[in-house]
């Protein structure tokens, strides 16, 4: 009892600095103090551990309620797509991963404060006083009105009448940022004698104007007559910043839009020559323009558009896909025909029965990627950072020494798969029903796993050991270079089996050409587990065995594209496609 | 003007902007340019005047003068000279980019963007080295924000003179009253005391003091701004270190003469430079000590620090990373087979958000309480109270492991980690 009012009394200054608002009367003693401290302490223990069985017990319900939903989709399609559906790599994929995680929060947007009705006509001086009174804010008024008018997209005449008291009060003289709010009510509801009204004031005033408003005045020009105006102000940008890629589409719009072909071709190139990657916009508008020309030229280039498309690895949306379409079935004497079809498992077209392009590298392609990941994603100029010299150097002998392997294990995340089973007996499970189909396996994993543990039996890894060949890395060491290196090394038959996405390693590579490259492989050669019905049958997601990518054959092109309604991640690849062939 | 000569025409509202816009047809503006000062008069006659401005919900006019009332400010506006001023260059067609930027700057301004108002030829120059928009972008705000700093500032100085004036005044007068001899012990000189005092203190640090290194190998790793901040946060800790009642002594290794890191220094600090009571050398921190001693503390460091260890020698790596280079000072320890630690924050701190990487003030002060006191709650104080939600209770977990190590019958003396014990061995052979 004494020395726990001793051990109060010393933790007393701590408490209460540390609780400086628990609001403790006076008449408390220190040593109950102490005792509710700890009890509290405990309490919150015990209550963290509630918090994740609950937690656990949302996602289960998570779980239940996103598989319900999934077989109610499932009901649409044919069975066979569910299974499409869940591959790792498929558009949409991610989206349907994250809302299994219980951890989702819908962040509503707070409301915006608006402590003044917006006026829905015109007012007179006195009715722009008034309500210059009953605002309170620390903001100009005339600012801050038009910014809400702006946001909520009011009518021209509005905010025109806001204009003119403003001018009246000033002089005649209105600031630049009303100017430019109007200049943008103006554009957005197509106003183009005001535009060209407001694009007047602002030549006779300002020598050189800000990106914001040349984008706004080359947006409203050229749906105008004074359309070659725009192309003046596009200059007037580049004196200073780099035209955006809206500023080139607005720009090439308008001269198709005036039948200025060869201007649109000009400016499209200055804008690739500028390493941007245009809008697919604008890719859009030359092949909607592209119905009405009928000219052998325009027909080529509307097909380098394609393989820039294909070799930059961008995907149209539905729109542009059915522009696409459109254009191939208006092209006179060709006969060609489209089709928004999806791709069979074993690489056929559902719609003409065709072959796509395989998954797999060219051997040059393969070895160049080799010598990337060596150099970029294992060295990286400091090979202390993910392992050691001495440690690279008894891997690469391992390596040497070791026949090619058929399938390369991520030991950890292998076993980390499956949360409420044991790790080293989930590894065994696998491995063994691998070593079951005669492949030779290596599994990867970390010294740690060797040590005797709860989780890590040393009979199980012992025939792990016995059925595959093992590398176990240092503990501070990364393990993914390994298996990178290790699959590659062992050629192109080789798989790999981890569920980690390997978006860090991805990013180690210099240039996006590699890294496409590097998604290729990865796409062709990567297994994950599914599930596991039973331990000794587990399943693995299927490899496609051709490649998403515009791809033509001459007489047919096949070109995947986004659907509207699916969100596609970066690292995910669409699933429908648009088939087009020749009728013969 | 034929102001009030008219028949007002009645519409409905919906008709109305069609008209309008044909009105512009039809009445295109006849208005001669000399007499729109004049034609301004008016309008704003008109516009304060108290015509019953056509008030809803009755029909709207779309008659000439209640069109010029919308309008009219465009003829002003159209009409009257540049006299925004957008710092007056010469008008040739190919001016320098600098003015050019210049005046972007200044539209951006009017547009209330966040962009300074004043700026320096050098900075502009820093501006137009800007690769992208938004870097540039970046850059002027911190400039914005940089100016809004001073303002400010200069603002409370002339507060705190004016207040200081009106009290020597007040003074002035209360001094006249009584004019006693007072007797004092000591003249006020305690600023240039506690320095001396700090400099015998360093001067003892240097001959007995426990050494900590800072590593100065990093400046490759950064770009300058983040250069900077690392030497602010240096300056921070030396001066931590000096008011200590037992200060370490402090080395800056690896630190290159005339190395971009040696030339910030020398700027900020200024003739003090070479009066400072630290070791600073070109040569690295391996060559200065034993290695078995030498103790690298890494946030990536799988091993976690239990104990100060009076007779080791720590090494802080001097670093501010925002690129987030992840195991760049592991990897530095492991290339020269350093042991390596980090601080125990998950074990006594419920920790909440941010990086577990800390300012090196933040580690110095955490040193130098661990130094003193030797109490892991005490030092981690020192960590930004916003990246933890509480302290975990650690008496209860030590009591369980002091009785764990009664029961196995190696308890020696105290309560130490598990590594601790090893190292004493270790030691002892």
């Amino acid at each position: 009892m004494m020395t726990l009012c001793f051990t109060g009394i010393r933790s007393f200054p701590k408490l209460w600095k540390s609780n400086p608002y628990l609001g403790l009367s006076l008449g408390h003693s220190y040593l109950s103090l102490f005792l509710k401290d700890c009890y509290g302490i405990r309490e919150q223990r015990k209550w963290f551990s509630l918090k994740t069985v609950s937690a656990q017990n949302t996602k289960a319900v998570n779980l239940l309620v996103a598989k319900s939903r999934y077989v109610r989709k499932g009901d649409e399609g044919s069975n066979k797509e569910v299974s499409s559906d869940s591959h790792l790599f498929a558009a949409g994929a991610a989206r349907k991963r994250s809302q299994m995680n219980p951890l989702r929060e819908d962040h509503a947007l707070p409301p915006v404060r608006n402590t003044i009705q917006l006026p829905t006509k015109p007012l007179n001086s006195e009715e722009w006083d008034k309500l210059k009174e009953d605002f309170k804010g620390d903001a100009n008024f005339a600012s801050w009105i038009i910014s809400q008018m702006a946001h909520s997209r009011s009518s021209v005449d509005v905010a025109k009448s806001l204009l003119a008291w403003v001018a009246a009060k000033n002089n005649g003289i209105v600031g630049y940022d009303l100017l430019v709010r109007y200049l943008y009510l103006c554009v957005f509801h197509k106003q183009t004698s005001e535009v060209i009204d407001v694009y007047e004031i602002m030549k006779a005033r300002y020598k050189r104007l800000e990106p914001g408003a040349y984008t706004l005045l080359i947006q409203g020009l050229v749906h105008s007559d004074r359309w070659k105006e725009a192309l003046l102000l596009l200059e007037d940008v580049k004196k200073v910043l780099v035209p955006s890629v809206r500023n080139y589409n607005d720009c090439i719009e308008g001269a198709l839009l005036h039948q200025d072909v060869s201007l649109a071709w000009n400016l499209y190139q200055e804008l690739l020559g500028r390493d941007l990657i245009p809008m697919l916009k604008t890719l859009k508008a030359f092949f909607d323009f592209g119905k009405n020309v009928k000219d052998d030229q325009y027909s080529n280039k509307l097909l380098d558009i394609l393989l820039y498309l294909r070799n930059n690895h961008l995907y149209p949306e539905e729109s542009f896909a059915h522009s696409i379409k459109t254009w191939f079935e208006s092209a006179p004497g060709e006969q060609w025909k489209g089709q928004f079809t999806t791709i069979k498992e074993s690489g056929q077209c559902s719609g003409c029965g065709k072959t796509m392009e395989s998954i797999h590298l060219s051997p040059e392609e393969y070895e160049f990627l080799k010598g990337k990941i060596m150099r970029d994603v294992i060295d990286g100029g400091d090979q202390y950072k993910k392992t050691t010299p001495q440690e690279l150097k008894r891997f690469q002998n391992f390596v040497k020494c070791c026949p090619p392997f058929d399938i390369v294990i991520d030991g950890l995340n292998v076993a980390k798969t499956f949360p409420k089973a044991r790790e080293s007996q989930v590894l065994l499970d696998v491995v063994s029903q691998l070593a079951k189909q005669n492949l030779q396996l290596l599994v990867l994993g970390r010294k740690h796993m060797l040590t005797q543990h709860s989780r890590w039996r040393k009979d199980e890894m012992k025939k792990v050991q016995k059925q595959a060949s093992c590398f176990f890395a240092d503990n501070i060491s990364e393990d993914d270079p390994f298996l990178l290196y290790a699959t590659l090394q062992s050629g192109n038959h080789c798989k790999f089996i981890t569920k980690d996405l390997m978006r860090d390693h991805k990013a180690c590579l210099r240039d996006a050409k590699t890294q496409r490259l590097f998604f290729k492989w990865q796409q062709g050669h990567q297994l994950a587990i599914i599930n596991r019905l039973t331990r000794s049958k587990i399943t693995f997601q299927h490899i496609p065995s051709y490649n998403t990518v515009v791809q033509t054959t001459g007489d047919s092109w096949h070109i995947p594209y986004d659907e509207d309604t699916v969100e596609r991640y970066s690292y995910e690849v669409p699933t429908k496609w648009l088939c087009l062939h020749r009728k013969t | 003007m034929r102001e009030g000569s008219y028949m007002p025409i009645f519409l409905k509202m919906s008709s109305s902007i069609t008209l309008r816009s044909c009105a512009r047809y039809l009445l295109p503006f006849t208005i001669p340019r000399k007499r729109s000062i004049l034609c301004s008069a008016i309008l704003q006659r008109y516009m304060s005047s108290k015509i019953p401005g056509v008030s809803y919900p009755k029909k709207e006019s779309t008659s000439p003068p209640e069109q010029l009332g919308l309008d009219g400010w465009k003829i002003t506006m159209k009409s009257s000279v540049q006299e925004e001023d957008v710092s007056p260059v010469s008008s040739s067609k190919d001016e320098d980019p600098l003015a050019a930027i210049r005046e972007l700057i200044e539209m951006w301004r009017l547009l209330g963007k966040e962009v300074p108002e004043h700026i320096s030829e050098e900075e502009l120059k820093t501006a137009m080295e800007c690769v992208s928009k938004s870097s540039k972008k970046k850059y002027l705000k911190y400039l914005y924000i940089k100016e809004k700093k001073k303002k400010a500032n200069q603002i409370k100085k002339e507060m705190k003179a004016a207040t200081r004036e009106k009290a020597i005044r007040e003074q002035l007068l209360e001094t006249t009253k009584d004019d006693k001899q007072q007797n004092f012990l000591f003249l006020r000189l305690w600023d240039r005391n506690m320095d001396i005092a700090m400099g015998w203190k360093g001067a003892q640090a240097m001959q007995f003091g426990q050494p900590l290194v800072f590593d100065m190998d990093y400046d490759n790793y950064m770009k300058p701004k983040e250069l900077k901040n690392t030497v602010s946060q240096l300056l921070e800790s030396e001066g931590c270190n000096r008011r200590d009642v037992d200060p370490f002594h402090l080395y800056f290794c690896n630190l290159k003469i005339d190395g971009a890191y040696h030339k910030e220094l020398v700027k900020r600090y200024g003739e003090k430079w070479d009066k400072l009571l630290l070791t600073a050398t070109e040569k690295s921190h391996v060559d200065l000590f034993p290695k078995d001693s030498l103790i690298y503390l890494t946030a990536d460091s799988p091993n976690v620090m239990t104990t100060f260890k009076h007779d080791k020698i720590y090494i802080v790596g001097s670093f501010v990373d925002k690129a987030m280079q992840t195991g760049t000072s592991l990897a530095k320890a492991k290339r020269l087979k350093l042991a390596t630690e980090c601080l125990p924050l998950d074990r006594y701190l419920q920790w909440d958000t941010g990086t577990k990487n800390l300012t090196l003030d933040q580690m110095m002060r955490i040193l130098l309480c661990l130094k003193n006191t030797g109490s892991w709650e005490e030092a981690l104080k020192f960590v930004p109270r916003r990246k933890y939600s509480g302290c975990l209770e650690i008496s209860q977990h030590s009591q369980e492991f002091v009785n764990r190590l009664k029961k196995s019958k190696t308890f020696n003396s105290s309560p130490k980690g598990s590594l601790n014990i090893h190292t004493q061995k270790r030691w002892l052979k």
